[in-house]
């Protein structure tokens, strides 16, 4: 916890917060400002805009502590706003709100367009207000009501001189240094080490497939320096595969025949740890076999699913191999809002390449403990089966395709 | 409340933050403006045990003119490029792209430092500075160091940073009157990040002819041909669709499509 002091609507004020509130928790759940509403919470709807010295920004992605000192208002300060009230005629008499959760976003980008950008145009405004989405009116009612005031103000407001602006992020410039400064005790944090212990796999059941459609399969192959029945025997022994796999790690084997299995997986700023169970069926005449895998990331409450085929074709009068793989997944949570096919297919690419190195070093060198190399441009640790692999990859969507 | 628990640092200055990152050994994240981090915290994709909070470090938020370039603080917000509060080192090129970036109240928190550090494939900045020949200056325990963009993205959302290092500032050469500028990318909807960019920078004084494919599926792509791409009165941008559908750059029909006309539309803004 850590003493906040801000500017809310005019008041000066003082909360002890966590460090991970943000402006809009602060301003809903401590100081009961619930005209501020919450939409998507990732930046995206708009609801939450509110102003922080002077300026719109998006409540929700906007942390507390850092905004210390700032100056906030919220739609409830508005009441007496030449400029809102103007708002709120034109709004009524152009239909712009139906449900009104978004009306407090609305307004706040609305005052703060007709402030900023004298004289736009309807084709403006609406670029203008891409950010806020509305489910009930269709918009023309709100670029109707907004344009009417420009036009009925054109004259009486001059543009807002710009350069009084400061340079970084708006409310970022007056909380001094280090007195913010806060450690959080160690239990109850996602340290290090919490991740390093094994997940308590054991318990976790095999998430049920999910339905609904698939998402497109990725193709690869690849060529193994070592002969058809020897990488056929290595694609059978699942424990091994695990080790060519970047980082995988097998939590154990269960007598029905399936695997306890864990993944972690870094990506920039996203990580995450998955615990499920993989199974394998193969056919000893097509010299095809299936992996299927699901998972579970706990913290983020995300459930992956999916499958890998593979195929086994003599290369080279039986001296190599070659090995078509296909993968197709399917997500669900917040991961699944990520997922975009293009980065999917190079990051299955990527693993893939070294998945193929790793597995040709290891039947070359029969016997000895090779060390895995992990691909130079992933930052991956633990995993199994292609098709858990895909998750990896559908971290990386950020967050605003929806 | 959705983040899990993190602590929160808010250094003073270039020396504090390092420190910081180098204790904390890797488990620590930077926020500038929070707006790529934010929803990510939110969602608990990421889930750092420190945030160290960039945002009062004053030079940070400075920019310093050189003689032939121009060095901009990690933290200036896309919304300051927009405003033209800060000095322009390409005739008007950066504010038209920074007005083109997410929506004004997330422009007015989010940073050209934070947006190059995360590396989406399909940010406006990497793109754009990429086909400007930008340098990021990085400052770490080993010191100040200066990397090209185009070396600086490793991968989708990875960059060559160490843990201790960040980056404090991005630089960028003065362009020429004579330099023209053109930027297409394609969106669903305006603010959603593109499915395919072109970036085209030409300086007949300084003698630079590039050309970018942004929001690839990774890196963004230099356009081998340049020359071509410029020949006269349409030649160029017929040469310049069938060398980028040829490059199978998504190896998908469509999007290698949208590649090669968001670049022929980005080119054509510079056409004479
Ligand atoms: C709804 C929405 C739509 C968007 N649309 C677009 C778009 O169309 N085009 C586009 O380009 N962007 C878009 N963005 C992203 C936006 O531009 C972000 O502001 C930007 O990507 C991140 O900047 P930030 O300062 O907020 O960084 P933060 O969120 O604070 O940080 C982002 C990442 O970079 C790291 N970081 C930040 N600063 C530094 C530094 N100085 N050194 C090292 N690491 C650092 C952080 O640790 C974190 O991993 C959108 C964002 C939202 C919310
Ligand atoms: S709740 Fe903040 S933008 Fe949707
Ligand atoms: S009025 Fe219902 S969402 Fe806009």
């Amino acid at each position: 916890m850590n003493d906040l002091s801000l500017t809310v609507n005019g008041e000066k004020i003082s909360s002890l917060v966590e460090p991970r509130t943000s402006l809009a928790d602060l301003l809903r759940e401590q100081m009961n400002l619930t005209g501020t509403h919450l939409g998507c919470e990732q930046g995206v709807c708009g609801a939450c805009t509110i102003l922080v010295d002077g300026v719109p920004v998006r409540s929700c992605i906007s942390n507390a502590t850092a905004c210390g000192g700032a100056e906030v208002r919220t739609i409830e300060d508005f009441d007496r706003d030449p400029l809102m009230i103007e708002l709120r005629q034109a709004f009524n008499a152009h239909h712009a709100l139906q449900c009104g959760f978004c009306t407090p976003g609305m307004l706040i980008m609305a005052r703060d367009i007709v402030m900023r950008l004298h004289g736009a145009d309807e084709a403006r405004i609406r670029i203008e207000l891409a950010g806020n989405l509305c489910r009930c009116t269709g918009y023309a009612g709100i670029v109707k009501a907004i344009r009417s005031v420009i036009v009925s103000r054109q004259e009486a407001l001059p543009p807002r001189p710009p350069a009084s602006l400061p340079l970084g992020p708006a409310g970022s410039g007056h909380a001094s240094a280090g007195n913010a400064l806060v450690h959080v005790e160690k239990n109850g944090l996602a340290t290090a080490d919490a991740q390093d212990k094994p997940l308590q796999v054991k318990a976790a059941a095999a998430p049920a497939p999910l339905a609904g459609k698939r998402a497109p399969a990725v193709k690869q192959s690849f060529s193994v320096a070592a002969p058809q029945p020897v990488v056929w025997e290595r694609f059978g022994d699942v424990p091994s595969m695990i080790r060519c796999i970047p980082g995988a790690s097998l939590v154990s084997q269960e007598a029905d025949g399936t695997y306890q299995i864990k993944m972690r997986v870094k990506m920039g700023p996203i990580g995450a740890e998955f615990a499920g169970v993989a199974r394998q069926e193969r056919n000893d005449d097509a010299l095809t076999g299936i992996i299927h895998g699901s998972g579970r990331d706990a913290r983020s409450a995300s459930l992956a699913e999916g499958q890998l085929t593979y195929r086994l074709v003599d290369e080279n009068n039986g001296e190599s191999t070659r090995v078509d793989i296909e993968v197709s997944y399917q997500l669900s949570g917040a991961l699944a809002q990520f997922a975009r096919g293009g980065i999917v297919t190079h990051f299955i690419g990527a693993i893939t390449t070294q998945f193929a190195e790793n597995l040709s070093r290891s039947l070359s060198s029969a016997g000895t403990e090779e060390e895995v190399v992990e691909p130079g441009e992933l930052r991956i640790a633990g995993s199994f089966a292609g098709a858990l692999k895909a998750w990896l990859v559908d971290l990386l969507r950020s967050p605003f395709r929806k | 409340m959705k983040p899990s628990q993190f602590g929160y640092a808010r250094p003073a200055n270039v020396e504090e933050a390092v420190r910081l990152l180098q204790e904390a050994d890797g488990s620590a994240k930077v926020m500038a403006g929070g707006q790529s981090l934010g929803p990510l915290l939110n969602l608990r994709l990421a889930q750092p045990s420190l945030i160290i909070d960039i945002t009062a470090i004053r030079e940070l938020t400075l920019v310093r003119e050189e003689k032939d370039a121009i060095v901009y603080g990690a933290c200036v917000t896309h919304a300051s490029v927009e405003d033209r509060r800060v000095p322009d080192a390409t005739n008007g090129f950066l504010p038209s792209v920074a007005a083109g970036i997410a929506y004004r109240a997330v422009r007015n928190r989010g940073t050209m430092g934070g947006s190059l550090a995360h590396a989406d494939p399909a940010a406006d900045w990497m793109t754009t500075l990429t086909a400007l020949g930008a340098e990021i200056l990085v400052a770490g325990s080993a010191g100040e160091r200066r990397v090209a963009l185009d070396q600086f993205m490793t991968a989708p959302f990875s960059v060559a940073l160490e843990d201790s290092e960040f980056i404090i500032g991005i630089r960028i050469r003065r362009y020429s009157q004579a330099a023209r500028f053109g930027y297409f990318k394609f969106c669903r909807k305006r603010g959603e990040f593109a499915e395919a960019m072109g970036a085209v920078v030409i300086d007949p004084e300084l003698g630079i002819r590039r050309g970018i494919i942004g929001a690839t599926d990774s890196r963004p792509i230099l356009v081998p041909d340049m020359d071509a791409c410029l020949r006269p009165s349409g030649e160029g941008i017929q040469a310049a669709k069938a060398m980028i559908a040829a490059m199978k750059i998504a190896d998908d029909p469509v999007r290698d499509g949208m590649h090669a006309n968001a670049f022929a539309r980005a080119l054509k803004q510079v056409a004479q």
